[in-house]
């Protein structure tokens, strides 16, 4: 799907979305934490899903940079959470001891979603019934690859 | 000096060396192709995917550290058989101001540029074989060795 060797930040409502690319340069990969982090705040989503999908090899520095980039957003009152970290790539990671402990994670980008109160309607278009205590009641729809469908606002705004 | 590391085991084993290559390791874009012919080099071995993914990732620390801390160095690979058993040899070369602890480093207690400091531990964890000599005349050698 990624075929380019850059990051891309994209927003869905008020989440941001950072695709690490699968064979990033050190650069790349330091770019992609400032993006996110400017980006941040510029729509102060409510949280930040870090897509690791495509990456097939984590090391020391690379998750390093993904737990800073993780406690970063906390600070700046998002919320975090990683998702798609391929089965060899988290044994890998354990085995050298940095597994992301300390950082939240999902098995899909539509998990992390609702984990972050984004509400994902199902196929047969049901609304699933809300337990979004949230004070942003927009009710967000995304078809199930995540496409954006119907009308909604986005509370994170402008662009 | 040498480090043993008490995994020396794996290099009383006589090999034959099938195929080898050499790539020179001096930019981030040199980590990534060494990454990747480390890749292409386990699959062709026929190394499990989880296996690959170790091999790879500590290609990726071993090479980073020349970059980072030789500037240069050079891995070279390769393809070993021992009887029955295929696997593969990574050797990290470089000239660079060697390391100064590397007890500390292998217990995974010492970094001079605040990273985590697992690089070289970690790698040792992943393989079947390590491998490290290093001094400030000659700088750091790493051999590494994984079967299949
Ligand atoms: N090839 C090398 N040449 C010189 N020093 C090295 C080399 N590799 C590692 N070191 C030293 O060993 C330390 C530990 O390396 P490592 O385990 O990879 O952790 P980190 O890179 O996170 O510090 C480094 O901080 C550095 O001081
Ligand atoms: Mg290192």
């Amino acid at each position: 799907m990624r075929t380019t060797d850059t990051a891309a930040v994209t927003q869905v409502y008020d989440v941001l979305i950072a695709a690490f690319p699968g064979r990033p340069t050190d650069q790349a990969v330091d770019d992609l934490q400032q993006d996110v982090l400017a980006q941040m705040e510029e729509t102060n989503p409510r949280g930040v899903i870090l897509d690791i999908s495509e990456v097939t090899t984590l090391d020391s520095f690379f998750a390093r940079v993904i737990s800073e980039t993780a406690g970063m957003v906390e600070l700046m009152g998002g919320e975090a959470i990683v998702v798609g970290m391929r089965p060899s790539v988290a044994i890998t990671a354990a085995e050298l001891g940095f597994g992301l402990d300390a950082v939240e994670t999902a098995r899909s980008t539509d998990h992390a979603l609702s984990m972050l109160g984004v509400r994902v309607e199902d196929a047969d278009g049901e609304k699933a019934e809300g337990t979004n205590d949230e004070a942003t009641t927009d009710s967000t729809k995304l078809d199930a690859d995540g496409t954006p469908t119907g009308p909604a606002s986005s509370p994170g705004g402008g662009r | 000096m040498s480090e043993d590391g008490g995994q020396t085991d794996a290099f009383e084993t006589a090999v034959t060396v099938l195929q080898s290559g050499t790539v020179r390791v001096r930019s981030e874009d040199d980590i990534l192709l060494a990454r990747q012919e480390a890749r292409a080099v386990a699959e062709e071995i026929g190394f499990s995917t989880t296996d690959v993914t170790r091999i790879v990732t500590g290609v990726s620390e071993l090479t980073r550290n020349m970059h980072l801390y030789a500037e240069d160095g050079i891995m070279k690979w390769r393809e070993i058989e021992a009887g029955t058993d295929r696997g593969i040899e990574l050797v990290f070369d470089d000239d660079g101001p060697g390391i100064d602890d590397v007890e500390g480093v292998l217990r995974a207690e010492h970094s001079t540029s605040g990273g985590m400091g697992r690089g070289v531990q970690g790698t040792k964890k992943l393989m079947d074989g390590f491998d490290i000599t290093s001094n400030p005349e000659d700088g750091t050698t790493i051999t590494v060795r994984k079967w299949t």
